[in-house]
């Protein structure tokens, strides 16, 4: 009884670790007929491109701090959280980007992606994902 | 009757803007307010060799610790008005000028988003003469405590009143951004004042995965009025004695400047290394001089020790000009030597990244300053400028914060 209930509180927490899930790139169904490819994912959070490829100016969300948001860009950029700080304060505190919004909460981050047309954001991929479009996965 | 209605728009007015404000938080907000600082303690090993961060600050420290050096905070709003236009204002609180902690504007522009490539923004900037001119208070951005004053020191003309433009655009796996930028800026010294006019500059970086190559150029005029009690005399005595034209290479409205730099940043997962070369050329009012540095750096987890070696070397004095007569050659010498940054340096320091917003940073640094000068040094007997005498020791221990 004992092992088994080891093994399952194991399985649980590998289960619910959020280290290896898949991450999701989302949007609004309000949003217009909006793509992304991973390479334009990655320019709009390293700050480098503020439009969509049709030129549809792009709003960005962060996640509050934590592991979500630490994956997120370590998958997407490559680059732990204190490279990935590092970048985004230089670019703001010299005029070059104007940094994603930060949500205070996971469901702020959510009204937000599911009201606002044209934002877009990241979950993990067990979130709900009700009234929004998702637009890329990152595995 | 007026009243009341009145009284009801007012009413309205109000219950629209709860009404408004209560729906902010069903989308993200267009306000936006960050900050960044350091808090940071320097000492020397000699009292007479009083290290400073900027050529602006009159004091430094010596060999008990002083936290006026490298201290810094800065505060940053942001406002979107529309998808394309947004304002942004910067202010910072430092050490600078005739060591005033006045609060500056450091940043106060209109950015307007003119095509998806291309950003053009007015009002106050910075200077982006050198690789980091831009984000010189940032420390948090940077492995050093802070950045290398041989190289930095080349212009202390911080402020840009202007207009420039961004324009970005990859080729390929590379990314380009070409900013060319013009306007004015204005420094104040003791007694006198600096100014930047017609300042003209273009800048070009292309990043490849982790490697960042960047190049800039910049023309301007250049006025110099120095006031200090050592120019006043020794100008007076060039003009009493007919040497106007000795005078005119010291002060004065009619010089030009320029400034270039290029450099490299390499960062990947675990390897750092940075390097640049600055020059600064100018025909009269102050010296030109090049430098440069070089930092490796190594990422272990959260530390990252590093080595940096730098130089500043002086290419051209105020003046080569003579009198012919000694006490106003001797007083032209010491002038000279005033302006000689000169210096030579070894540093090895560790970024520790505590949490994700903080990093403690420690730094031990040899200066040799000279020769011809004191480097970034001042003494309270300034004909030690003469004789700099050998290396300095330089301990720093700071932390960086953004928020």
């Amino acid at each position: 009884m004992r092992p088994l209930r080891v093994l399952l509180l194991l399985v649980a927490l590998l289960a619910s670790s959020p280290i290896r899930a898949e991450i999701l790139i989302v949007t609004s169904s309000r949003s217009g007929p909006i793509e992304l490819t991973r390479d334009q994912a990655e320019k709009l959070y390293l700050g480098r491109s503020s439009t969509f490829s049709d030129g549809t100016p792009a709003s960005l969300v962060d996640l509050p701090n934590g592991q979500v948001r630490d994956e997120f860009y370590l998958k997407l950029t490559g680059k732990n959280p204190a490279q990935i700080q590092a970048y985004w304060s230089r670019l703001v505190f010299t005029g070059r980007a104007l940094p994603p919004k930060e949500a205070r909460s996971l469901a702020e981050a959510r009204q937000w992606l599911t009201d606002t047309p044209n934002l877009i954001g990241y979950l993990d991929r067990n979130e709900p994902t009700t009234g929004m479009r998702i637009l890329l996965r990152l595995p | 009757m007026r009243s009341i209605a009145a009284h009801r728009l007012h009413l309205g007015l109000v219950a629209s803007l709860l009404l408004t404000n209560a729906h902010a938080s069903d989308v993200p907000s267009p306000f936006s307010l960050s900050g960044f600082g350091t808090v940071g303690a320097v000492r020397t090993d000699k009292d007479n060799r009083m290290f400073r961060s900027s050529t602006e600050q009159v004091s430094g420290a010596g060999t008990d610790f002083d936290s006026s050096v490298d201290s810094v905070l800065g505060v940053q709003a942001s406002l979107i008005l529309s998808n394309a236009l947004d304002l942004t204002v910067q202010s910072v609180v430092r050490k600078g000028v005739a060591d005033s902690y006045s609060p500056q504007l450091t940043w106060g522009f209109l950015r307007f988003q003119a095509m998806p490539e291309i950003v053009v923004r007015a009002g106050r900037m910075r200077t982006p003469f050198f690789m980091y001119s831009d984000s010189l208070n940032l420390n948090y951005a940077t492995p050093w405590v802070r950045p290398p004053v041989e190289v930095y020191s080349l212009n202390p003309f911080a402020d840009l009143n202007g207009v420039d433009a961004l324009y970005r655009a990859p080729i390929g796996a590379t990314d380009l951004e070409l900013h060319v930028y013009g306007g004015q800026s204005s420094l104040d010294i003791r007694n006198g004042g600096g100014k930047l006019q017609a300042v003209r500059g273009v800048k070009a970086a292309l990043s490849i995965s982790s490697l960042t190559l960047q190049a800039g150029y910049a023309r301007s005029n250049l006025s110099i009025h120095w006031g200090d009690p050592m120019f006043t005399s020794l100008n007076n005595h060039l003009i009493a004695s007919g040497n106007d034209a000795i005078a005119r290479d010291l002060s004065g409205d009619d010089s030009k400047g320029t400034f270039l730099s290029a450099g490299f940043q390499y960062d990947s997962d675990r390897l750092l290394m940075i390097g640049e070369y600055a020059r600064r050329t100018v025909d009269r009012y102050t010296v030109s001089a090049a430098g440069w540095y070089f930092t490796a750096g190594y990422r272990f987890n959260s530390l990252t020790p590093y080595m940096t070696v730098a130089r500043q070397t002086q290419t051209a004095p105020v003046t080569t000009k003579q009198s012919g007569i000694a006490p106003i050659d001797s007083l032209l010498s010491l002038f000279n030597a005033m302006r000689n940054k000169s210096q030579d340096s070894m540093a090895i320091g560790a970024r520790w990244d505590v949490t994700r917003n903080v990093a403690i940073k420690t730094q031990l640094e040899r200066i040799h300053p000279g020769p011809g000068g004191l480097g970034i040094f001042v003494n309270d007997n300034f004909r030690d400028v003469v004789d700099p005498g050998g290396p300095v020791h330089v301990f720093s221990i700071s932390a960086d914060f953004v928020f």
